[in-house]
């Protein structure tokens, strides 16, 4: 019977162990957000060795240190001389395979003999980077994984000050921290509007449109003119349709505090502002666009694959996704030349907003001597405005004034802008929100973008119900979680 | 304890010896084999919906803090419309299962007698069951797009595509077209269990009813319903709930998308994409209780239909009777 006992009280045991496992939820960061830079989230375990006998001083000149800043530093003419071996922990395994990187350091040797770059890629970047960051010993430059702003003068040293670096490259407040950068990203992407440039000429479309109205009478003229679809609404695929979410901060209204800030205390995010901008007009454009009958035929029977090629040869004329996409409908079939992109159809006072957002960054080891410190800086800047990487890629250009890939032609005229981060305490606000209004912006929120086709389509529900449902949803997630509300 | 009842011996065993005894080891074995099952039935079966219950008293996502807020999951899901509108949709699904059990008990009692090329046909119509339901939402997308397959067929009997309506965008038959779908998928896996079921009736008694002169709808109906009357008691509490709970194909074809969505399709919605996990557990508890009472209605439906089928076949027999009286009566007065 003693033997029954303990093989039930160890049973036992082992149940409660896996119960206190299935039970056990940590409170853990909620998923990162595509548009935004993961910058706030997931703070690394605190590295107990993170000895800093030089914390860099908020304020403290870099160049005292014996090392240069950012804008100090002149590409090809400061320290060509100078003799250092740096190590480079970085995410892009395939540029590592294809050759690309070897090829780049090669050429940055051409100009610094001396300064050695030892490139490690790491497949699983994301984790191991942080591991790697929290032991110290990880080198002298590695893409910034995903730390906590305040813990950025731990690890990294300023690249420069915010507002020197601001006249150097775009998107230099990614990783700003008390008026100090901590990184410079090694490229960008900016949010417009896929269009195929032989259908706009055929259409005899001669000027890119540049506000709503603009936008319908083009999609109008496509379906007078030519045979093929002027807007593809992707619909049935549901997460092309959530992609007009990526529109409703600094496009539609001109404010990069728009979309992390304001929004979740907003009264009235749905209202018309009655110039053509905002929320509201925004899907406005499906709307009238599909009530005009100017989209696909059936729209619960499009393909997403299939959607390539027709917007390559022509049988599409323009299509809402990231930039993301071009390359892919630039390959999918033999006319990738009249593949366009262009800045949503939407104008604030006369301009035209492109939200854009730079990739992972380079940040410098805060420990690592003067010497790697200085090459490391060197290295960097040449990166940045000498590789070329960043265009090869087909991003926005980080250097400021920078060549940007044909892609981005359009967007000459346009200013870009990326979202600022939440306020501090605010983080979790925009995901509660969107949880709670289930409208889910930028978070898988297909089904309420569907629901505008299926309203113009059917005729069941006039665009301003949809527009004061989403409001009144809205409220109500704000008043259940004590968001503040201001207007 | 069984031990202690088979104990002839008056003097005590130790634990080593009952352990080492058969008595001991019966009992051991025994444990050991009910353990593995009960504790996979329970680690993945009943734990997790303890959880699930639990977690339906909660606000919570998957990951952060929870809070308590007793029945307001269940308040809400009554007050919302898309929960139980969504159920609405169930009838369309119940309506279609109706269609797929008749239509497969049909082909099933012709089946079963001698038909040329039989086997094939009953492989062609399981066929579909045994592909995976994600790849037939796949087929069925292109089947009903707009001049694909369908249309392209229907042309060829003499229609106009004009005239053919949009099979997923008209609001009006794109649950019936969704429908057709689930129906074309499992009318074959119920066919195959009635055939099994009905080969299991004596064929001794085919040609007793024949001699007394029954037809093959007499055969049927008094010989093959009442005997697979279990048979088809469960192929429609399965119908039934399964269309409370359809979800692959308004999932997968329209993604629950333009008036299609299910319960269970709006469920995960709730639960994966707006995360809201206690809201979801407490539909899921919701719709548990309403297969509960659905499959009791049927029970009982069916404990009422069948015991007049069987008190038909009596009335049967005593009509038989009074006519082989008849005839002998007849036969008598020749």
């Amino acid at each position: 019977m003693k033997r029954k006992k303990v093989l039930a009280v160890t049973l036992a045991a082992a149940m409660t162990l896996s119960l206190a496992a299935c039970g056990d939820s940590q409170e853990t960061p909620a998923p990162a957000e595509p548009a935004a830079p993961a910058a706030e989230e997931a703070a690394p375990a605190d590295s107990g060795d993170a000895a800093e006998e030089e914390t860099p001083a908020a304020e403290a000149d870099t160049a005292t240190t014996g090392v240069p800043s950012y804008s100090q530093v002149k590409v090809g003419e400061d320290y060509t001389n100078l003799t250092a071996t740096i190590k480079w922990l970085h995410h892009k395994t395939d540029r590592a395979e294809d050759g690309t990187i070897d090829q780049m350091i090669a050429d940055f040797n051409a100009v610094y003999p001396n300064i050695a770059v030892e490139a490690e890629a790491i497949t699983d970047y994301a984790e191991d980077s942080l591991l790697r960051l929290s032991s110290g010993d990880w080198g002298d430059i590695m893409f910034i994984p995903a730390v906590d702003k305040s813990e950025l003068q731990n690890y990294f040293m300023p690249i420069d000050t915010l507002e020197n670096l601001s006249n150097e490259i775009n998107f230099a407040n990614i990783w700003e921290f008390g008026g100090q950068s901590y990184g410079v990203p090694y490229m960008a992407n900016a949010q417009g509007v896929l269009y195929n440039k032989a259908v706009f000429e055929a259409a005899g479309i001669t000027t890119l449109p540049k506000t709503p109205t603009e936008f319908i009478d083009a999609l109008q003229k496509i379906s007078d003119n030519t045979d093929a679809i002027p807007l593809y609404t992707n619909y049935a695929a549901g997460w092309t349709m959530g992609a007009w979410d990526a529109y409703i901060g600094v496009v539609s209204n001109g404010d990069n505090t728009y979309m992390n800030q304001k929004f979740v205390h907003t009264a009235e995010p749905f209202k018309d502002p009655g110039d053509g901008t905002g929320i509201y007009n925004l899907y406005k454009i499906l709307y009238d666009a599909v009530d005009k009958g100017l989209i696909e035929d059936d729209y619960t029977t499009t393909d997403w694959e299939g959607c390539k090629g027709m917007l390559n040869r022509g049988e599409i004329g323009t299509m809402v996704l990231g930039s993301w996409a071009y390359a892919q409908m630039v390959e999918a079939g033999d006319h990738g030349e009249d593949v366009g992109y262009m800045p949503f159809p939407m104008s604030v006072g006369g301009t035209q907003y492109a939200l854009a957002g730079g990739d992972y960054s380079y940040g410098i080891n805060v420990n690592s001597s003067d010497e790697n410190k200085t090459a490391a800086m060197v290295f960097i800047k040449w990166m940045t405005e000498e590789s070329g990487w960043c265009f090869n890629e087909g991003g926005y250009t980080v250097k400021k004034g920078g060549q940007n890939p044909d892609m981005y032609a359009a967007f000459d005229g346009a200013t870009i802008m990326s979202d600022e981060p939440s306020i501090a305490g605010e983080e979790t606000y925009l995901n509660d929100m969107n949880a709670e209004s289930e409208l889910s912006f930028n978070a898988g929120g297909n089904t309420k973008v569907q629901r505008v086709v299926e309203a113009a389509a059917t005729g069941a529900e006039t665009y301003d119900d949809i527009m004061s449902d989403w409001t009144e949803a809205w409220n109500a997630a704000q008043e259940e979680l004590g968001i503040a509300v201001t207007n | 304890m069984a031990s202690e009842r088979t104990m002839v011996k008056p003097q005590k065993r130790s634990f080593g010896e009952w352990a080492a005894s058969r008595d001991g080891q019966k009992v051991f074995v025994m444990t050991l084999f009910m353990i593995v099952p009960l504790l996979l039935l329970f680690v993945f079966t009943y734990l997790p919906f303890a959880e699930m219950f639990g977690f339906s008293f909660y606000n919570m996502k998957y990951l952060g803090a929870r809070k308590f807020v007793g029945l307001k999951n269940y308040i809400k899901v009554f007050e919302r419309d898309d929960c139980f509108g969504a159920l609405k949709l169930s009838l369309y699904y119940m309506a279609g299962s109706v269609v797929q059990l008749v239509l497969s008990l049909y082909l099933a009692t012709m089946l079963s007698f001698k038909v040329k090329g039989g086997n094939i046909f009953k492989g062609f119509m399981f066929f579909p069951y045994l592909i995976n339901g994600i790849a037939i939402g796949f087929i069925f997308k292109f089947f009903y797009t707009r001049g694909f397959v369908f249309d392209t067929v229907l042309q060829w009997c003499g229609f106009e595509l004009e005239n053919l309506p949009y099979w997923l965008k008209d609001q009006s038959i794109n649950n019936i077209s969704l429908v057709g779908t689930s129906v074309w998928r499992y009318f074959g896996q119920n066919m195959v269990l009635f055939i099994g079921a009905i080969m299991s009736v004596d064929a001794e008694l085919y040609e007793a009813a024949m001699l007394d002169g029954a037809n093959r709808f007499h055969q049927f109906k008094y010989i093959i319903l009442p005997s697979i009357k279990t048979i088809i008691t469960l192929n429609v509490i399965l119908s039934i709930t399964g269309s409370l709970s359809a979800f692959e194909p308004p999932y997968v074809i329209t993604s629950g998308a333009n008036g299609t969505g299910t319960y269970f399709v709006i469920m995960h919605e709730i639960a994966h994409t707006q995360q809201k996990v206690g809201l979801a557990s407490a539909m899921a508890v919701i719709l548990l209780l309403i297969i509960f009472v659905a499959t009791i209605l049927q029970k009982l439906f069916f404990k009422y239909v069948f015991k007049n089928a069987e008190d038909e076949d009596k009335n049967a027999a005593a009509k038989r009777e009074k006519k082989l009286a008849k005839l002998a009566a007849g036969k008598a007065g020749k």
